[in-house]
């Protein structure tokens, strides 16, 4: 799992790449951090290469969105593939999100 | 405060209705005497113009009568005799018309009760017709006139009044008075016999006041209600006096009566409002004790559910059988039951339906379950089985209930099965091709001691499966009564698949068809999959992992190996993966203490329709599917942190399924593919 963030004047970029699944939503979860504690811009989540995502994943992104909630910023969730997509329409998280493609 | 605004209410209504009746009965009475007074009149001048014609028919007569004025008798004469109303007539010569009779007054009468016809002569000095008013008046006023009322001494002393009119010769020279008495007694009888109401009175005065018609009862100084009208040509005026207590008397009657009723009416209300109250109360208690029963009711169904297996599935380790049941009362507690074990490598089960429903229905149904608990356990052969319980039932069945009922028992290791029916629906087997068992009907339990019941038996391959039910399956009705039927049944019942996949199927079938109808029969359903020989047929996989995170990626590893064997397409795979994480992570996170290290082990069991995965840990005691589901529909800011793991196992998988057995864990994981 690898994660890079690019942050761009108001605009962070969080590109996931691989399996988020719990193993792997530790480490994760510690990268975002400073993401978070910054979400007052959009914060773009790149998922088009994340291949999975297990419910330790969608915390984080639940936590993210929170965060930017709570600072006026927004979370773009972009290029989920349609697994992905599938446990997003399970689990409400469409709702929660503005998705692009 | 109620009782005084129903009470003010009541009064003021009934104010109300005694003006309008007062008003109404008011008007009643003007209208009463003003027809009376109208029909009396008509009757008076009925009269008044008879005699008027006749007077008046009789002028050319009198007239040509001038120039012999002896013949002047015969006018009179025939007068009375051709007017029944008029007794009495003459003609009146103006003094000094005749030379010869300076005054003649032939005058006919008729005495009172006499047919014959008297004659006098009015021409005397004493009574001196010409100064009479009947004789003055018709000159004076030169046409006819009624006189004022008058007793004729001679006649009886009755009352009288005269018509008369000036007769004119042919030279238009008034010469004589034509005259007509008539009796009053006719006005007499008429007005007092019309009286409006019992003590009201009626009278009749003359233009000049003089009482022609007396009232007959004089008024005390009570108020009274005066009513008038006049006769114009005669200047007759009749009166009906009514006492006001005549009109009014049975309004204030009526009036009283109603008062009274309405005290009383409020008396009752009052009485109502405080059994209302007392009601209340009773009803309060009523409600208290039908919660306390319905609480019973519902330890009453606890009890009688724990006494059914109803974990499924219910062997988890044993691959040579798959089952599935269902119980579905449709009272609180219900008649119906199925229950089975293993023992000996023999699957003992049975299905029954007591008759009725409810409380009485459940307790035969307890009995039957323990009679068949404890005759089971060390007999093996159902005939015998079902001939102990009925003797046993039979021994002590004073309200006649019975029991249809069905036992079986599978020699698991091979497929054979003895079975025995007491008066119960056959089962199917569902083989490639799906047919009813054979029974023979015997008795359902209760009804006779000492019956014989006949056993029969059968064999079951691998993959044979066997479904019982009650009636309350094909005689589910819906809003249309229609039932469910075999038919139904059967077609829902011919696709293949896991046993839960198919109790889910018929379950959805029956609800959909049901609808909104209530449910009239307890419902209960057992599907026997047996899966013996599987060995050849089944595949079975095996992963033992530790309680450590990082063995989610040999879970991966492990799914992936099963998605490739059974040619699972990788969204599905994903999802299967996704839902084993969860409920493996579960178990590596929670379920053995801080720093212990303990065993997580997966089996999946590969069959034709679908895949069971059995997680299995020693750790503590941890039912998953007792947590709430997540709710999904919350906003970002209101949704929960965690809690999608084990709602994300439920919604991929087709059936979770808990149990704690021999100090483990046990989640069993179905999905149909």
């Amino acid at each position: 799992m690898e994660v890079q963030i690019n942050k761009q004047d108001n605009v962070t970029t969080v590109e996931l790449i691989g399996r988020l699944d719990t193993p792997a939503s530790a480490e994760v979860s510690k990268a975002l951090e400073p993401v978070a504690a910054d979400a007052a811009g959009t914060i773009i989540l790149d998922c088009k290469d994340l291949e999975y995502i297990s419910s330790s994943g969608l915390r984080i992104f639940l936590v993210l969105r929170k965060a930017a909630a709570a600072q006026g910023g927004k979370v773009i969730v972009k290029s989920i593939n349609k697994d992905i997509r599938n446990v997003f329409m399970m689990t409400g998280f469409l709702n929660l999100f503005q998705i692009e493609d | 405060m109620l009782v005084v605004v129903a009470a003010a209410t009541l009064e003021i209504t009934g104010l109300i209705q005694y003006y309008f009746s007062q008003r109404g009965i008011r008007e009643e009475a003007t209208h009463r005497a003003e027809s009376q007074l109208e029909l009396t009149k008509l009757k008076i001048i009925d009269i008044v113009d008879q005699t008027e014609v006749a007077v008046h028919n009789s002028l050319w007569l009198a007239q040509w009568a001038l120039t012999l004025p002896d013949s002047l008798w015969a006018v009179s004469r025939r007068m009375v005799e051709e007017n029944p109303v008029i007794v009495g007539s003459t003609i009146a010569l103006v003094p000094g018309y005749d030379k010869k009779h300076p005054l003649f007054s032939p005058y006919c009468f008729q005495a009172p009760g006499e047919t014959a016809i008297r004659v006098s002569s009015l021409a005397t000095e004493e009574y001196d017709y010409p100064s009479q008013e009947w004789f003055t008046k018709p000159l004076e006023l030169g046409e006819g006139y009624w006189s004022e009322p008058y007793v004729d001494e001679g006649g009886g002393d009755i009352l009288m009044t005269t018509y008369s009119v000036p007769v004119q010769d042919y030279s238009g020279k008034t010469a004589a008075v034509l005259t007509a008495d008539i009796s009053l007694e006719w006005l007499t009888d008429l007005v007092s016999s019309t009286r409006v109401y019992p003590n009201s009175s009626n009278s009749v005065v003359s233009r000049s006041g003089k009482p022609m018609v007396e009232p007959d009862s004089l008024m005390t100084d009570e108020k009274v209600h005066v009513f008038t009208g006049t006769v114009d040509k005669t200047g007759w005026t009749m009166t009906i006096t009514i006492p006001d207590s005549e009109i009014f008397g049975s309004i204030r009657q009526v009036g009283f009566v109603v008062i009274i009723l309405q005290l009383l009416g409020l008396a009752m209300i009052i009485l109502i409002l405080r059994s209302a109250a007392r009601g209340q109360k009773r009803y309060k208690e009523l409600n208290d004790r039908k919660e306390r029963m319905e609480n019973e009711l519902q330890i009453a169904r606890k009890i009688q559910m724990s006494m059914i297996p109803k974990i499924f599935p219910p062997f988890p380790e044993r691959k040579d059988l798959d089952m599935s049941a269902t119980i579905v009362p449709a009272k609180e507690v219900g008649g119906d039951l199925y229950d089975f074990y293993i023992r000996d490598e023999k699957l003992i089960f049975c299905i029954g339906d007591v008759s009725g429903k409810g409380i009485p229905a459940s307790l035969v149904m307890a009995v039957t379950r323990s009679l068949f608990r404890t005759v089971s356990a060390h007999e093996d052969s159902p005939a015998k089985i079902i001939k102990t319980m009925n003797d046993s039932m039979a021994e002590v069945n004073e309200l006649n209930m019975f029991v249809t009922f069905f036992i079986g028992i599978l020699d698991l290791s091979s497929g054979h099965l003895r079975y025995c029916n007491a008066g119960h629906n056959a089962p199917l087997i569902l083989t490639d091709a799906k047919h009813y068992l054979p029974v023979e009907s015997n008795l359902p339990l209760g009804i006779m001691g000492g019956f014989n019941y006949v056993e029969q038996e059968t064999d079951m391959a691998f993959d044979d499966a066997i479904f019982l039910y009650t009636d309350g399956l094909t005689e589910a009705e819906n809003i249309n009564h229609e039932l469910f039927g075999e038919d139904r049944m059967n077609a829902v019942l011919s696709a293949r698949r896991g046993s839960d996949a198919h109790m889910e199927a018929v379950k959805a079938a029956v609800a959909e068809f049901v609808g909104e109808a209530p449910q009239s029969d307890d419902l209960t359903m057992l599907f026997i999959h047996y899966l013996k020989g599987s060995e050849n047929q089944q595949k079975e996989r095996r992963l033992e992992m530790c309680n450590d995170i990082s063995e989610i990626a040999r879970l991966s590893d492990f799914m992936q190996e099963i998605a490739d064997e059974k040619g699972l397409d990788t969204s599905l795979a994903a999802s299967l993966n996704l839902a084993l994480e969860e409920a493996v992570t579960n178990v590596i996170m929670y379920a053995y203490p801080e720093g212990k290290k303990g065993k997580v082990e997966l089996e999946a069991i590969l069959r034709d329709g679908s895949i069971v995965f059995v997680l299995k840990d020693s750790g503590t005691p941890f039912d998953p599917t007792a947590a709430p589901e997540a709710d999904i529909t919350l906003s970002a800011e209101e949704r929960k942190i965690g809690g999608l793991g084990i709602f994300l196992v439920r919604k991929i998988m087709d059936s979770v399924h808990y149990v704690r057995l021999d100090g483990k864990n046990i989640l069993s994981m179905t999905k149909n593919i």
